[in-house]
Formats: C-alpha cells, sequence, structure tokens
C-alpha cells in the first residue's frame, strides 16, 4: 500500500468537506469520480500535503505526510495541480528540471545525472523537442505533458493529478491519458475525474465520492452502475459495454408525444437520426419491419418506440407484413426511407404502397437513388418508382421532419 | 560571462562618475585620490569624502532596491509588484516625516517604520498560518493608504520643515558619508545574499504555491523569510536615501529580458543591472543643473516611465 487515508475528516472553515474518508492507492491508475463538490479535490489536497484533515492520518509507505518534511514527501509523491498556466517565460527544461528540487540540498546545483533524469522524463513524455521553447508559448496539451514531465523527474512513487485532462480536446485527452495509463503500470496513480467515460475507460479502480463520503469503490463496473451514478449525481444513465469499455450517458427524459402518429419503414441504418429527431419533435412514432439484428432496430428500442421485430436474418413474414400493415393504418403520416430492398425486406414497399392506397401521406426519402439499392432485378425500382409518383419525396431526414412540421393540420 | 562584463561595467560607471561632478576632476586626479584616500587637497577630499560615499551608497541602493523588486515580483508572481507593494514605502515616508519635524534621525526612523508596516501588513492579511498574496497586496494597499494620509497630515502642519519632507520623499542621495555606507552595506550585502539563497524556492513560487508546495518547498515560511530579507533591504535603502522609485519595479523586468526568469541568474544580475542604473541616474541628478542638484527620483522616474511603457507595448501582456 503506498498512499493510505485513514479516517480523514477535512474541513474549509467550519465547513465539514470530507467525512471519514477511507482510500488505498497502490501501482496501477485509480480515479475519483463523483459530482461537483462532492470532495474530489479536497480529498486530493488532504492526501497531498496541502490541506490538513481535522482527524485522521494520510500515510505515504507507512509514514504519516503531515509530519514529513516537505521535500521527503516531495520525493515520493508528486502531483499536478488543476491549474498549470504558466505566466513567467521560463524554458520547458527550466521547468521540468525543477522536479529535482526536493532532491537537492539548498546549496547544490543540478549535475548530470539530473540533467538525465529530467531528459528521461521529456523523452517519455514527448516533450524533448519542446525543451528550449519557452513555457508560455507551447498549447495547452503540450504544457500539460510538461507539468507531467516535471513531476516524473521528482522520481515519484505516487502520482496524483486533478482533472489532468478538463481543459483539453479529445486528442490531447487520450493522449494525456495514454500517457498516465503507461505510467500507472511502474507506479501508482491517483486521479480525480470529472468525465466518466474516460474515468471508466482508463482506471483500473475507482472511488465514487458522494457528499465528503466514499459511496462505491472498486473496479469501475462495479462502481459506475446505473444505481449508484444515480443516488450520487441524481440523473439516471444508461450503462453500456463496449469494446473500449464501458460507456455511460445520461438516459433520456420521455418526450411526452404531442404531435401526429408517425410510422417509420425502414431498416438497415437508415433511419436512427430521423427517428430521434421525430421523437425530440414530439411526434408518436413506431417503426416496421426491423430484423432483430439491425442498428434501427436498436435506435428504436432505446427509443423505446413501437415496432415490429423479425428474426435475423429472415424474410419478413405474413404476419409481421399485418403487423405492420395494422401501426401503418393508425398512423397519420408514413415515411418510408431509403433503404436497400431485397427479396428479404420488398414486403416493407409493398406496405408503403398499401398506405398511400389507403390514403395516408406517405413521404419517401431518396438520397440514395433506387437504382443502388434494389436488389431484386427490377421489381423494387418498379414499385418505389410508381410510389414516387403518388408520395412526397424529401432528400434526407431533416426535410421529412420540416415537411411534418410545415403540415400543422396534423394533431 | 554577463555576471563579469556586468560587474565590470559597474566598476568603470563608478569610477567614471567619481570624475563627473560639478568641479570637474581628471581620472588621473581620480586615480590619486583613490588610492590615497586620506590624501589631502581639495580633489581628493571632495572625492573621497563626497562623491566616493556617494556613488558606492547609489550602488547599494540600486541593488537592493532592484533585488527587492525582482523578489516582490517572484513572490508575488505578478510583474507589477515592487519592493514598496506590500506599504513599506508609505510606512517609512511616515517615519521620517515625523522626524524631520521633531528634529529626530530620519535614517533610524525611517528604518523602523518601515519594518513596522511590514509586519503589520504580514500580520493583518495572516490567516490560519497562511498568508494568501493576494490578501498581501491588498492589506499592502490599505495600509499604505492609511500612512499616506498620516504623511499628508504631518507635512500639512510641518510648518518650514515641509520643503525637507518633500525632498526627503523624492528620494535622493545627497546626504550621503562613510557612515550611511558602513552601515547600510553589510545589510544590504546579506540580505541579497538570503535573497539569492532562495532563488531555486522562488522558481518553483512562479509557477504557483501549489506546485512549490509539492515540490518540497514549505511556501509560507519562504514567504515569511523572503518578505523579512526584502523589507530589511528595502527598509535600509529608503532609510538612506528616501523613496527612490521606478528601480525595483524597472530594473528586474530588464534583467530578465536578458537572463530569463531563473532567479539564480535574475537576482545577480538585477543587483549589478540596479547599481550601474542607480550610479549613473545619480550622476545626472547631480549634474543636470549643477550647481544645484535635482532629486534622484525624479530622474528614475523620467528615465523609468517610458522604458516601463515601452516594455508593456513591446511584449503585450506576457511581461
Amino acid at each position: 500500500m503506498m498512499l493510505n487515508a485513514k479516517n480523514i475528516e477535512t474541513f474549509y472553515g467550519d465547513e465539514k468537506i470530507l467525512d471519514s474518508v477511507c482510500l488505498s492507492v497502490k501501482k496501477g491508475f485509480t480515479g475519483i469520480i463523483g459530482p461537483n463538490g462532492s470532495g474530489k479535490t479536497t480529498l486530493l489536497k488532504s492526501v497531498s500535503r496541502v490541506l490538513e484533515p481535522a482527524s485522521g492520518v494520510v500515510l505515504l509507505d507507512g509514514k504519516d505526510i503531515y509530519k514529513m518534511h516537505a521535500k521527503d514527501a516531495a520525493k515520493d509523491m508528486a502531483v499536478v495541480p488543476q491549474d498549470t498556466s504558466v505566466k513567467f517565460d521560463f524554458t520547458v527544461k527550466e521547468v521540468v528540471l525543477m522536479g529535482r528540487n526536493p532532491h537537492l540540498g539548498r546549496f547544490e546545483i543540478e549535475g548530470t545525472r539530473d540533467m538525465e533524469i529530467a531528459e528521461d522524463a521529456m523523452k517519455l513524455t514527448n516533450t524533448l523537442h519542446l525543451a528550449d521553447r519557452p513555457i508560455t508559448q507551447i498549447s495547452g496539451g503540450e504544457r500539460q505533458r510538461v507539468i507531467i514531465a516535471k513531476a516524473l523527474t521528482q522520481e515519484p512513487m505516487v502520482l496524483l493529478l486533478d482533472e489532468p485532462t478538463s481543459h483539453l480536446d479529445i486528442n490531447y485527452q487520450s493522449e494525456i491519458l495514454d500517457l498516465i495509463k503507461g505510467l500507472s503500470k511502474k507506479m501508482a496513480v491517483l486521479a480525480v475525474f470529472h468525465d466518466l467515460n474516460l474515468a471508466a475507460r482508463y482506471c483500473d479502480e475507482l472511488v465514487l465520492l458522494d457528499k465528503g463520503g466514499v459511496s462505491a469503490l472498486g473496479r469501475p463496473e462495479d462502481v459506475i452502475t446505473p444505481k449508484n451514478i444515480e443516488s450520487a449525481y441524481g440523473i439516471e444513465v444508461v450503462v453500456k459495454r463496449e469494446p473500449e469499455g464501458l460507456s455511460i450517458h445520461p438516459r433520456r427524459k420521455p418526450i411526452k408525444p404531442s404531435k401526429g402518429r408517425v410510422h417509420v419503414i425502414c431498416g438497415a441504418g437508415t433511419a436512427s437520426f430521423l427517428m430521434n429527431a421525430l421523437v425530440n419533435h414530439g411526434y408518436m412514432v413506431s417503426a416496421g419491419v426491423l430484423n432483430e439484428n439491425d442498428t434501427d432496430r436498436d435506435a428504436a428500442k432505446e427509443l423505446n418506440i413501437d415496432m415490429v421485430e423479425e428474426k435475423p436474418f429472415s424474410h419478413i413474414t405474413g404476419e409481421k407484413h399485418r403487423q405492420n400493415l395494422e401501426l401503418i393504418r393508425h398512423a397519420d403520416f408514413v415515411v418510408l426511407t431509403d433503404i436497400p430492398f431485397g427479396r428479404g425486406n420488398l414486403r416493407n414497399l409493398e406496405a408503403a404502397a398499401q398506405a398511400v392506397k389507403q390514403g395516408i401521406p406517405v413521404v419517401a426519402i431518396d438520397e440514395c437513388g433506387i437504382k443502388e439499392r434494389d436488389f431484386t432485378g427490377g421489381r423494387a425500382a418498379k414499385l418505389y418508382n410508381e410510389l414516387k409518383t403518388k408520395a412526397q419525396v424529401a432528400g434526407n431526414y431533416m426535410d421529412v421532419v420540416e415537411l411534418l412540421e410545415k403540415k400543422c393540420g396534423l394533431k | 560571462m554577463i555576471l563579469i562584463s556586468l560587474v565590470l561595467i559597474l566598476i568603470l560607471s563608478m569610477l567614471a562618475s567619481t570624475a563627473i561632478g560639478p568641479v570637474s576632476i581628471p581620472l588621473k586626479g581620480v586615480f590619486t585620490a583613490l588610492t590615497n584616500l586620506n590624501a589631502q587637497g581639495t580633489e581628493s577630499i571632495i572625492i573621497s569624502q563626497i562623491r566616493l560615499p556617494r556613488i558606492i551608497l547609489a550602488a547599494l541602493v540600486g541593488s537592493a532596491l532592484a533585488v527587492a523588486g525582482a523578489a516582490m515580483q517572484g513572490l508575488f508572481k505578478n510583474p507589477m509588484a515592487d519592493p514598496y507593494v506590500i506599504g513599506i514605502s508609505s510606512g517609512a515616508a511616515f517615519g521620517a516625516s515625523i522626524a524631520i519635524v521633531v528634529h529626530l534621525s530620519v535614517p533610524v526612523f525611517a528604518f523602523l517604520f518601515a519594518a513596522g508596516t511590514a509586519f503589520l501588513v504580514y500580520n493583518i492579511a495572516k490567516k490560519n498560518g497562511r498568508v494568501p498574496v493576494e490578501t498581501l497586496l491588498l492589506s499592502g494597499i490599505a495600509v499604505a493608504a492609511f500612512f499616506s494620509a498620516m504623511t499628508s497630515l504631518v507635512m500639512y502642519l510641518a510648518g518650514e520643515d515641509l520643503h525637507q519632507i518633500v525632498f526627503w520623499l523624492m528620494g535622493g542621495l545627497w546626504g550621503s558619508d562613510w557612515g550611511k555606507v558602513t552601515v547600510a552595506a553589510p545589510f544590504i550585502f546579506l540580505g541579497t545574499i538570503g535573497i539569492f539563497v532562495f532563488s531555486r524556492d522562488l522558481n518553483a513560487m512562479l509557477l504557483g504555491e501549489e506546485h512549490a508546495q509539492h515540490l518540497g518547498i514549505e511556501v509560507e515560511n519562504v514567504k515569511k523569510i523572503l518578505l523579512v530579507l526584502v523589507s530589511l533591504i528595502t527598509g535600509i535603502a529608503v532609510a538612506v536615501s528616501g523613496i527612490i522609485g521606478f528601480v525595483g519595479l524597472i530594473i528586474p523586468h530588464i534583467a530578465r529580458l536578458v537572463v530569463g526568469p531563473d532567479h539564480r541568474i535574475l537576482i545577480p544580475v538585477s543587483a549589478l543591472i540596479g547599481a550601474i542604473f542607480l550610479v549613473w541616474a545619480d550622476t545626472l541628478a547631480r549634474t543636470i543643473i549643477s550647481p544645484t542638484e535635482l532629486p534622484v527620483g525624479i530622474i528614475t522616474a523620467f528615465f523609468g516611465a517610458p522604458f516601463f511603457i515601452y516594455l508593456l507595448r513591446r511584449k503585450r501582456g506576457n511581461i
């Protein structure tokens, strides 16, 4: 156990920020998550010798950090604060070399070994080419790497970071976090995270803080559960397992349908955006017929809309076709997206034709011409072209929404 | 390398300055006087008793103010800081004006009030054992305003001493003698070395106090020590020469332009440039409207302010 906090309670003035928090950080990447004001930064300050807890103890390699000399603590523990802006134009190398401070006596100057250590840190963080540039003239992402290089030059066992990527754009975020992840194989890393997705993706362990206490602790998949997140952040989330790790999104607030019913005949991912837009505009949406392995089907499922489903890779059966027609009958509008037609889903086209026959307005999206998506040897094209003469044609899904909004005759 | 050149420039400047004055003395005469400080003869006495102590004191005061300015700018992480930022000059001015009115030792009063002000401001800003620099700055402004009001009051009531107070406030080296040199030299020398010793700490503090703390620096202690040292050398400088403005603000900037922000080189370079600058400023002050002289504070501001504006325009928000 490299860094160990036992029952710490920390105050800002009279306000108790941390309430009997226990934390142990070992080799690997540990993340602190929690809503604003839950005490994340305070916890980091409490374990980094900045804000002494009123009670409890913080041990660095078994020794109480508040009884250590600042220099001795700095030999084992380095911190990358949230604000890394520097106003004075030190060169990058000068800043990185400052990391040797804890190892140097008051009258000592940096020797070759110190230079080597600094150089290694700059190589590792990919900042060596910046060595002679003024730190005031490099980008935010580069500066963050320089400050990390400075911390590594301290040769720490424990590295603490306060929101290491909060001011960075997406490519710098992953660059910095990949770097930190690599470091965590050799040292204990503790970082505060604002972004749950990044925390879940990069950390080995997570600590969830809520109102100054630890509310969950362990592997990301055990900590980031809809239940834990809802109780800490007060928001319902959807947690999905993806190849890159967990992904966390706020659950959509149900929008009360206030406009008419729209049935979407779709498939092959042609209607994901459309269905989302329609739901957001307050339409009551239904869809069909969709195969169970279709991405449109997943989108419809997430939007929680009525649909007719068919087994994967199978032709639309008579029964499903009838169900589809049933939904169409109740719709005020039918939208036919530019689906590729094969023998298996030709019935979807017939369903659209049926809608026209019944006098239900049909909008066909024709972004991709029928010839390119006709795999039935011309049958689909024939039907489609006939349909087009009686339906409205839209260029893309946004045109559809616009069209529907204009038809304010809808209830 | 730069240090050696600056030392040479300083020595040459001091020699040249010794030769310049209302009574022009050829270099030969300067050397005669310098090799034998007890030599008789008008020229030798002018040099050994009047010009030499004054020039040495100018060099000392110039370097003290420049070093104090560099340290304050580092401590406050603010390029607009100067040695007087925590109100030392206003306190000293009040002490000096009282001393002038009641006919007591002006340097002693100026120094005591300077030191007292620094102590007062520090303690006002202190909270829970910490002294945030923002609070320090604000309490410095408040205390300075208070003492300025008191000084104005004393001046208003001073009667015929008013003239003398005004002269003191403008800053000048006309009262220089060997006595002041021997008192000021050791303090300024030791104080400067003391500040120099904390150069690496000052570097780290420029990144931010939290950075410095994480680099193993006991920030609050270092701040306290540096404030004591800065107050000491500033207090001494003000005590022997009044309030000379702009040296402590400008010289560190010039030094930073030359050698960068690393205090290990910035502090000695500031000391030398400060000394050279004030030696020449004082030479100008005592010769420009000879046989009378100008307060040197007018000269430093006259040249310093435009130069500072030039710096501001040139570097624009990135001093």
